[in-house]
């Protein structure tokens, strides 16, 4: 593999592929690194990403913070694209779902199927 | 031919396989969100607030379409039971699950509810962390005038809500208890009038309560709000009153209007500062103790003066470690067979519990501000919202909608309220956006300015994010952990709906 996930120099490196990874989900996983941490996103190469974490603090991590922080990023970007995924197939769903819940019923369908009475209750249903 | 008539009907559901499209091999997903609860649970949660907890690594299963119909049967059912997967592109429900999301966001349909009348800014405690009073005789500078008590009364009645709530706050409300009376007459014959709904409430420290005001309250059915910190030693210390105990005269306060209006007239609030982290079971004890029902353990609003001393900084962290003693405390004393509620915890269960939400300003989304509450200030100037009204006396006037002598529409819908519902709904903030526990939580623009210095906030180190995250988690956890839990948290959530 071309490029390794690293920890160099108090930086953590991870490289993810562009035809898994959409960009929007990496941003949305570096904003929560944006409080403790420079976290920046560049171009690897034209098929890969760089994405980078380096904490704001000029105190240097110890290698099993720098060890599971690495961790927690790869696991976050991991998260995110599928949060993403989800977001982006659902886009269209939801914004129906919502169109419904606060129209005037001027979307309102019929449920499919028939409506049955198997037990009487209107006696002009057969 | 007649018995198989007879057979027909029944009352049980069509088998299984009659809702079976057996053709689907592939399934759909529908809008949720994920968090991880723990460190092998999982949570997805989907758009109108059913959730399910599974092992780690179902998430990216479910997304993955590797969940099988056959070989996962239960959890593929749950999933298209609770509408987080569909095997058409729109479930043929979806009409159901528009109801259930209508259902969550019914508070939108009411409108202004609350209108906080802060009848005068006088107050005779000097309490460290309070963010507004006065300690002063100037009635003229600092009680609300009848001319705005009018114009108050007739925005009130204006709004679309058909009940409508006038909360009386200060400073210490009762001593323009003339004014009150005056308004509370006042409002409840526009409300004969109009066939609106009206429940008045005095928030008081009941210092200076008397039987003559209390018999009062009780003909013109107005409900009492007080301040209880925990026992005497936090009570006073919070809460300085010169040369007398405050915690004598609230506690004797709320004993005379309980015998008066009825125990269940009378609510307390407490606030948490600094000091009272070191108290968690004996803050709890004191509620159960003098016959409460329930507790709401908030943490102090970071507004007005409440920042600026340091007795009253602290940490997100320390505060959820004092939540969580006393939630366990709380819990005991269920576990023991008392009905005995932490409020916080009670407002997330009902929008995590039932397919109701709650009707609280601080976690609605669009948020409570205008829609929910309203303040109307002593000097005739309006404001968003309580702690608004605080930033206000720190002449940071951001969140002034205008004054009483504005229109209706300039206030509620005017260009200040335009800006502000710009940012007023967590769906379309980022962080909160794809937030598994977007539907639990809620937006607060004037927190987020407040603490943040802008109103869209900046969730990684937002204090309410890191609180409302930490608390909805540990409930979920919690239930997961103990039936006995889940039990007591389902009364809870059940009982606030009623």
């Amino acid at each position: 593999m071309q490029f390794q996930n690293k920890i160099k120099d108090n930086e953590i490196i991870v490289f993810a592929d562009t035809s898994l990874y959409s960009k929007d989900s990496i941003f949305k996983c570096l904003y929560w690194y944006g409080d403790k941490f420079h976290a920046n996103l560049s171009f690897a190469d034209s098929n890969t990403y760089r994405v980078s974490v380096k904490p704001i603090s000029t105190t240097q991590l110890s290698s099993d913070e720098l060890e599971n922080l690495l961790l927690k990023l790869e696991r976050d970007l991991v998260d995110f694209n599928l949060r993403d995924i989800v977001t982006k197939e659902t886009q269209n769903v939801r914004d129906l779902l919502i169109a419904k819940a606060f129209s005037n019923g001027e979307f309102d369908e019929l449920p499919p199927g028939e409506v049955s009475d198997p037990v009487g209750f209107n006696p002009n249903l057969s | 031919m007649e018995a198989n008539k007879v057979d027909r009907k029944s009352r049980k559901f069509k088998d299984f396989e009659t809702f079976d499209l057996k053709e689907s091999t592939q399934y759909f997903l529908l809008p949720f969100r994920f968090h991880r609860v723990t460190a092998e649970k999982e949570i997805i949660v989907n758009e109108v607030g059913d959730y399910l907890i599974l092992p780690n690594g179902t998430f990216e299963k479910i997304v993955k379409r590797q969940i099988n119909k056959e070989i996962d049967a239960e959890l593929y059912g749950d999933l298209i039971a609770n509408f987080f997967i569909s095997e058409q592109a729109i479930p043929p429900l979806i009409d159901v699950l528009a109801t259930r999301y209508r259902t969550k966001k019914l508070f939108l349909n009411y409108f202004t509810g609350l209108h906080i009348f802060v009848i005068s800014l006088r107050c005779e405690h000097t309490c460290h962390y309070c963010q507004v009073s006065r300690v002063t005789q100037n009635r003229d500078l600092y009680d609300m005038s009848i001319a705005n008590i009018d114009k108050g009364i007739d925005i009130m009645f204006k709004s679309p809500n058909s009940h409508v709530t006038m909360e009386f706050q200060g400073g210490e409300a009762l001593l323009a208890f003339d004014n009150i009376k005056y308004a509370v007459e006042k409002a409840e014959k526009i409300a004969i009038e109009l066939g609106k709904g009206l429940t008045k409430v005095i928030c008081t420290n009941l210092a200076i309560v008397t039987e003559e005001i209390l018999e009062y309250c009780k003909e013109h059915k107005i409900l009492i709000s007080t301040s209880l910190d925990g026992p005497q030693y936090v009570h006073d210390k919070n809460r300085h009153k010169p040369h007398a105990s405050s915690y004598e005269l609230a506690v004797k306060g709320i004993e005379l209007s309980r015998k008066i209006l009825g125990h269940d007239q009378v609510s307390a609030l407490m606030t948490t500062t600094k000091l009272s982290l070191d108290y968690p079971i004996e803050i709890v004890d004191e509620y159960f103790n003098l016959g409460f029902q329930g507790i709401f353990l908030r943490n102090i609003s970071p507004y007005g003066f409440a920042l600026r001393t340091d007795k009253s900084k602290y940490e997100t962290d320390k505060f959820l470690t004092f939540y969580k003693k006393a939630l366990d405390r709380i819990l005991d004393y269920n576990f023991k067979g008392h009905y005995f509620t932490e409020d916080l915890a009670r407002i997330f269960l009902t929008k995590i519990l039932t397919p109701f939400n709650v009707g609280f300003v601080d976690l609605q989304s669009p948020a409570g501000l205008i829609n929910g509450v309203i303040v109307f200030n002593y000097d005739g100037a309006v404001y968003a919202t309580d702690e608004s009204r605080m930033l206000a006396e720190q002449k940071d006037f951001t969140f002034k909608l205008g004054t009483l002598d504005d229109t209706y529409n300039d206030l509620f819908f005017g260009k200040k309220a335009q800006e502000i519902s710009q940012i007023w709904a967590n769906e379309g903030l980022t962080g909160c956006s794809e937030c598994a526990f977007q539907q639990y939580c809620g937006a607060d623009p004037v927190h987020n300015h407040a603490t943040q210095g802008d109103m869209y906030g900046y969730r990684p180190t937002s204090d309410f994010c890191q609180k409302n995250m930490e608390i909805i988690r540990y409930l979920i956890e919690l239930m997961e952990s103990d039936v006995r839990i889940k039990k007591i948290f389902e009364r809870w959530a059940k009982t606030a709906t009623h």
